[in-house]
């Protein structure tokens, strides 16, 4: 949005605190700054080292060109660090507890930003994988290997996959409470338990290698004292002197005892999230903290009492939001917008359900509030609030005023019943009811965006499989082949066709619509075995060569079991496969259904004759699929209840699944992040009367413009395919890590109070009928024009004014441009 | 039923979130009426040009040849039209629009409940048109089986009925949305086709029963240029009200109906009016406030003040 006349529309942030006003600008200056948090990489200074980790970019195909220049890069920039004569003595977790306390504590920079309220500021590195050349040898071997299926997977349209850091939910309470002293005590008690066997065989070795990543915030949080004191012994501002000294006497605390108020408990929770970036040598995406109005409530509380204002609050929690977006640093000068290329997700959530149904809305959470609408627009840490069917009003009302300031969510919406419904399937499927129980489920809470996972004991692996259904369709197509050859884009190679996937079938022998689905069912569980499979390759070599044994400390389980979480070790260990293209999976066989079985409008061999020829010649037939084949988002009951059984389908499926080497359990979901995007590239045209190089459905949203009769019947359809009710009324949810779900408002519901009132009621309707998350957007003019220029994609966008009722691309362009100037004129 | 379409997620046919169900058919023939669609008792065809994909399908279709491409578009020969609807039902890219369908109490009844998730305390399901009270027997039925599960309801009439037509609708009628839209008759009937004493007559009845029968009375009057906007009007307007309703809703004129026209292949004279002006609009809400009518209030697009 170019145009200045939009500008009134564009949220700006609120009433900061001089300081925080100067750290939020400050860190929007990007490159410009003196300081940054860009990478910083080192080496054991052997010739066969590697520091940057590929594995954890497998699913991210924008980034598979970049990968060797990212190891090169790193190669050629890393310092060196001098290693201990028996260094590769020692097993690899602890060789790594050590190298990374080593980088942290005596050569990554230790600074103190001016204003900054928080210690720890340099966190992102990329540090040796700590091998011995043969280990060296053999990862490269293996990772190469696995790149090359992965990549097979991805430009043949499968999806993508790989064993991706961050996404969970450490348990950072724990260490608000008690600090890491309590974690090494208990460590080295349960070191000494172990036989001696034991102690030489791997459970030690992972031990030994938490006790020493222990001592890491120890270490490190002294060096911030000392720096502060040093500051502060230079400092002429009598005010700054005593905010240094007193970060000092923080820094000697915490993190290594329990916070004693609510200043320490933010500076000990940012001080234990940023080492896990450091020792995952992943800046952000999904390392979340849960609920952190719940957990920080008893040094809010203790604080208030103690006489600490609002004001000093908001300029702590100011400084910690600052911190947060310098994850982004990591890359800043990799593309542009520095470095931010999507949310990563450090994702927070508030509010809730608690025990026996209660409410846990609290002041903080409003506080927090407050801190999200003031800093926003701002990526990090990114808000979720959690909402249930009686929420309290006051919650409901604060959620429908801040969305209507700012033409798009300032956060997303989590939606309790059903995603606690999903959690407590996940405990029966996976065999892990009495730890996913009906009195503890409510404390789940989202990781990056809003994968529902359990807290402080789960790796829920969320985006680490993600598969497009419709290549399932695809193979039915050309009966376990490809329907169309993949040409290389680099090379412009194509490569031969090969038998693929099951023989499901030629498209003669489907002459009915049951033939049909039963091929279709096939070749998913054949993708999905496939994507399994190549999982399975990053998943071992991680497992083998990269442990995290500082994260280990804060996950439950990995102490227990004397296992890494890498390999296991956490005591509820998921995978997530991801279906992507769900949407347009269901209206493809609805179509297929429509057109070929039921209307007779065409053979399956003219159909995919259509679809190789991305439909040029055969408009006729793409625009029955288009607009006459049923579709799924409509609250249409039969089509809805076809896509449920399409959901049950993969869903089922991914649970006969568990990693070969740590034991992860698979699981569903449907976050499929920005890769509705990129997969249309890839795959096909479609049944559905898609295009070749259109976009594909978004998570659990319907198609595009396939949503005719708006919000409601939408999120019904949405609720019904993820399961819909028992008869009991009690909500279904095959899905336990949750369902993304965007829908675009027009902006007139939020032009009067009475309007909001029918937002909120919206809200809780939601909360009922509808998904276990959303994301709200406004449409606004850049929506409407949009519109405009796609008419297709907006064909049931309506323009309601009193009693008037169109659809908006219906009307004259000259009628368009006057509402799209008049949007663009309102004011919230 | 003869409905022309169920609009899901309404904001704007009474209190809260609604559903509302637009009848076919409507006695007034207002020269303003932006939904001209709503008009004919009897189903219609229309063509949404930025749909079409030119395949010729529908003029194959056509038994009676009514259909041709012109200058502008497909061209529809309403005299020769005999409304088959097998153009509509054959067009692959639905550009041609049937418009108006039958559909059984009970059906609508299924569809109409889709969304009381949604409703809340307010909310709930309007009938509307068109004109509902055209179809009272069935509309009644309707709104019992609707009250009987609990769900809120609400009228929206031009009030051109028969009274017993209200006695069967209204004792299962939440609210009722009463259009008074000129006070003298003559010029009623100038402007709508018919005079005024049957509305104004039922308006009273509905009145003077609204304590009664416990039912929520909001006014409109579509504030239309040279029709409605006269002050003496809306002062006299103002006057009956006064005391009577708990809400009047002045509604801005809006000239977004004039495709709506052009695809009736039919001609507007409101097509070039421009819009309302906030000034003007508060201005006759001021009206009606000094004459005692405190409940009035206007709604709906004005002009852009640049």
């Amino acid at each position: 949005m170019s145009e200045p006349k939009y500008t009134d529309c564009i949220k700006k942030p609120g009433s900061l605190s001089p300081r925080v006003k100067w750290l939020r600008d400050y860190y929007f200056q990007g490159t410009a700054r003196r300081w940054n948090n860009e990478y910083c990489a080192y080496t054991n200074g052997t010739p066969w080292d590697v520091q940057f980790d590929e594995i954890t970019y497998f699913i991210v195909p924008e980034t598979y060109a970049f990968l060797k220049p990212f190891v090169a890069s790193c190669r050629q920039s890393a310092q060196k660090v001098a290693i201990p004569d028996d260094f590769f003595d020692q097993s690899i977790p602890e060789r790594k507890a050590w190298f990374t306390k080593e980088v942290v504590t005596r050569h990554l920079p230790v600074e103190i930003l001016p204003h900054d309220l928080l210690c720890g500021a340099q966190f992102n590195v990329q540090y040796s994988m700590c091998l011995n050349r043969k280990e060296q040898m053999r990862r490269n071997r293996l990772v190469s290997r696995a790149r090359e299926a992965v990549f097979f997977l991805h430009n043949h349209g499968y999806g993508n996959c790989g064993a991706t850091s961050g996404h969970l939910i450490p348990d950072y309470a724990k260490i608000l409470r008690h600090g890491f002293r309590k974690e090494l005590e208990a460590l080295e008690a349960r070191y000494d338990s172990l036989s001696a066997e034991e102690k030489n065989g791997r459970k030690g070795g992972v031990l030994r290698a938490m006790m020493t990543a222990c001592l890491m915030p120890k270490e490190l949080a002294a060096k911030y004292a000392d720096t502060c004191e040093r500051l502060a012994a230079k400092e002429t501002d009598a005010g700054r002197k005593e905010e240094l000294l007193k970060m000092a006497a923080n820094m000697r605390v915490v993190p290594w005892n329990g916070a004693e108020n609510f200043y320490q408990a933010v500076q000990s929770l940012w001080f234990t999230h940023m080492l896990i970036m450091a020792d995952e040598k992943y800046p952000g995406p999904g390392v979340s903290f849960g609920r952190l109005d719940q957990y920080l409530y008893h040094y809010y509380k203790k604080s208030v009492d103690e006489g600490m204002t609002e004001d000093e609050m908001k300029d702590i929690l100011g400084c910690f939001w600052f911190h947060c977006n310098t994850a982004y640093d990591a890359q800043m000068r990799v593309g542009g917008n520095q470095g931010i290329t999507a949310g990563f997700g450090q994702l927070f959530c508030l509010s809730g359900l608690g025990k026996d149904g209660a409410d846990m809305t609290n002041e903080l959470t409003y506080l927090l509030l407050d801190v999200i609408d003031d800093m926003s627009p701002i990526l990090e840490p990114k808000p979720n609030v959690r909402l249930h069917r009686h929420s309290p009003d006051r919650l409901m009302d604060k959620v429908v005023d801040m969305l209507s300031a700012s033409q798009g969510a300032p956060f997303l919406l989590n939606f309790d019943d059903r995603s606690i419904a999903g959690m407590l399937l996940q405990g029966e499927r996976s065999g892990a009811s009495s730890l996913i129980r009906e009195d503890n489920a409510f404390e789940y809470a989202p990781v990056g965006c809003l994968e529902n996972t359990m807290v402080g004991n789960d790796r829920s692996g969320t985006v680490d499989n993600n598969l497009n259904l419709l290549k399932a369709m695809e193979l039915v197509y050309g009966n376990g082949c490809d329907m169309l050859p993949f040409r290389d884009p680099m090379t412009g190679k194509t490569s031969k066709i090969k038998q693929e996937g099951p023989r499901t079938g030629t498209l003669a022998e489907l002459d009915t619509w049951e033939k049909f689905f039963d091929a279709y069912a096939e070749q998913t569980r054949f993708i999905i075995r496939k994507m399994v499979e190549t999982y399975e390759m990053s998943e071992s070599i991680r497992a083998a060569y990269n442990p995290t044994p500082y994260l280990s400390i804060l996950v439950k389980g990995c102490a227990e079991k004397g296992l890494d979480i890498t390999q296991g070790g956490a005591e509820l260990s998921y995978t997530t496969m991801e279906g992507v293209t769900f949407a347009t999976t269901v209206d493809s066989l609805l179509a297929v259904k429509y057109l070929v079985y039921d209307e007779k409008e065409c053979t399956l061999e003219e159909l995919v004759a259509a679809l190789k020829a991305d439909w040029k010649g055969y408009e006729i037939l793409q625009s029955k699929a288009l607009h006459r084949a049923p579709k799924y988002g409509r609250d249409d009951t039969e089509s809805d209840l076809f896509a449920q059984k399409v959901m049950a389908l993969w869903s089922d499926e991914v649970w006969k699944y568990k990693t070969q080497s740590t034991n992860r359990q698979f699981r569903p979901g449907m976050l499929s992040w920005n890769y509705w995007i990129g997969s249309g590239y890839v795959l096909k045209a479609s049944a559905n009367g898609r295009n070749e190089n259109q976009f594909l459905s978004n998570a659990i949203c319907p198609s595009n413009g396939a949503d005719l009769n708006g919000p409601t019947a939408n999120s019904n359809s949405v609720g019904t395919a993820l399961g819909g009710r028992r008869e009991d009324g009690t909500p279904v949810n095959v899905l336990p890590n949750g369902a993304s779900h965007t829908i675009t408002f027009n902006t007139s519901l939020l032009r009067s109070p009475g309007h909001k009132a029918k937002l909120k009621s919206f809200l809780r309707g939601y909360a009922e009928n509808g998904g276990t998350a959303l994301q709200i957007n406004m449409l606004d003019p850049a929506v409407l024009r949009e519109a405009q220029a796609h008419p297709g994609d907006y064909r049931h966008l309506l323009v309601r004014v009193t009693g008037y009722n169109a659809y908006f691309t219906s009307i004259g362009r000259e009628l368009q441009d006057e509402i799209i100037a008049r949007e663009s004129h309102l004011r919230y | 039923m003869r409905i022309l379409n169920i609009q899901r997620m309404s904001t704007e046919d009474g209190p809260g979130l609604r559903t509302t169900l637009f009848a076919k058919g409507c006695p007034l023939r207002c020269a303003w009426c932006h939904n001209p669609e709503s008009m004919a008792p009897f189903p219609e065809i229309e063509w949404l040009g930025e749909r079409c994909i030119g395949c010729r399908t529908c003029i194959k279709v056509c038994p009676a040849g009514a259909l041709a491409f012109g200058s502008e578009g497909l061209a529809i020969d309403r005299s020769t039209c005999d409304r088959c609807l097998l153009c509509t039902g054959a067009c692959p890219a639905r550009a041609l629009e049937q418009r108006g369908e039958e559909r059984a109490v009970s059906d609508l009844f299924g569809e109409l409940i889709k969304d009381r998730a949604y409703f809340g305390e307010d909310g709930g399901i309007t009938l509307s048109g068109g004109e509902i009270m055209a179809l009272a027997e069935e509309a009644a039925e309707l709104l019992r089986m609707l009250k009987e599960h609990g769900i809120g309801t609400a009228v929206d009439t031009c009030g051109y009925c028969r009274q017993e037509d209200f006695e069967h609708v209204l004792p299962w009628t939440d609210i009722v949305l009463y259009d008074l839209k000129i006070a003298d008759s003559d010029r009623h009937r100038r402007w709508t086709g018919v005079g005024n004493s049957r509305i104004l007559a039922n308006f009273e009845y509905i009145a003077d029963r609204r304590k009664a029968l416990g039912l929520t009375l909001w006014i409109r009057t579509p504030v239309i240029p040279g029709a409605t906007d006269r002050e003496d009007n809306i002062r006299a307007l103002a006057r009956l009200i006064a005391g009577r309703a708990d809400r009047w809703e002045l509604l801005a004129f809006n000239n977004l109906g004039r495709d709506k026209y052009k695809r009736l292949g039919r001609t507007w004279p409101f097509a070039e009016t421009p819009l309302m002006t906030k000034e003007r609009m508060e201005t006759l809400v001021g009206i009606a406030h000094d004459v005692g009518c405190t409940c009035a209030q206007f709604t709906g697009m004005t002009a852009l003040e640049s």
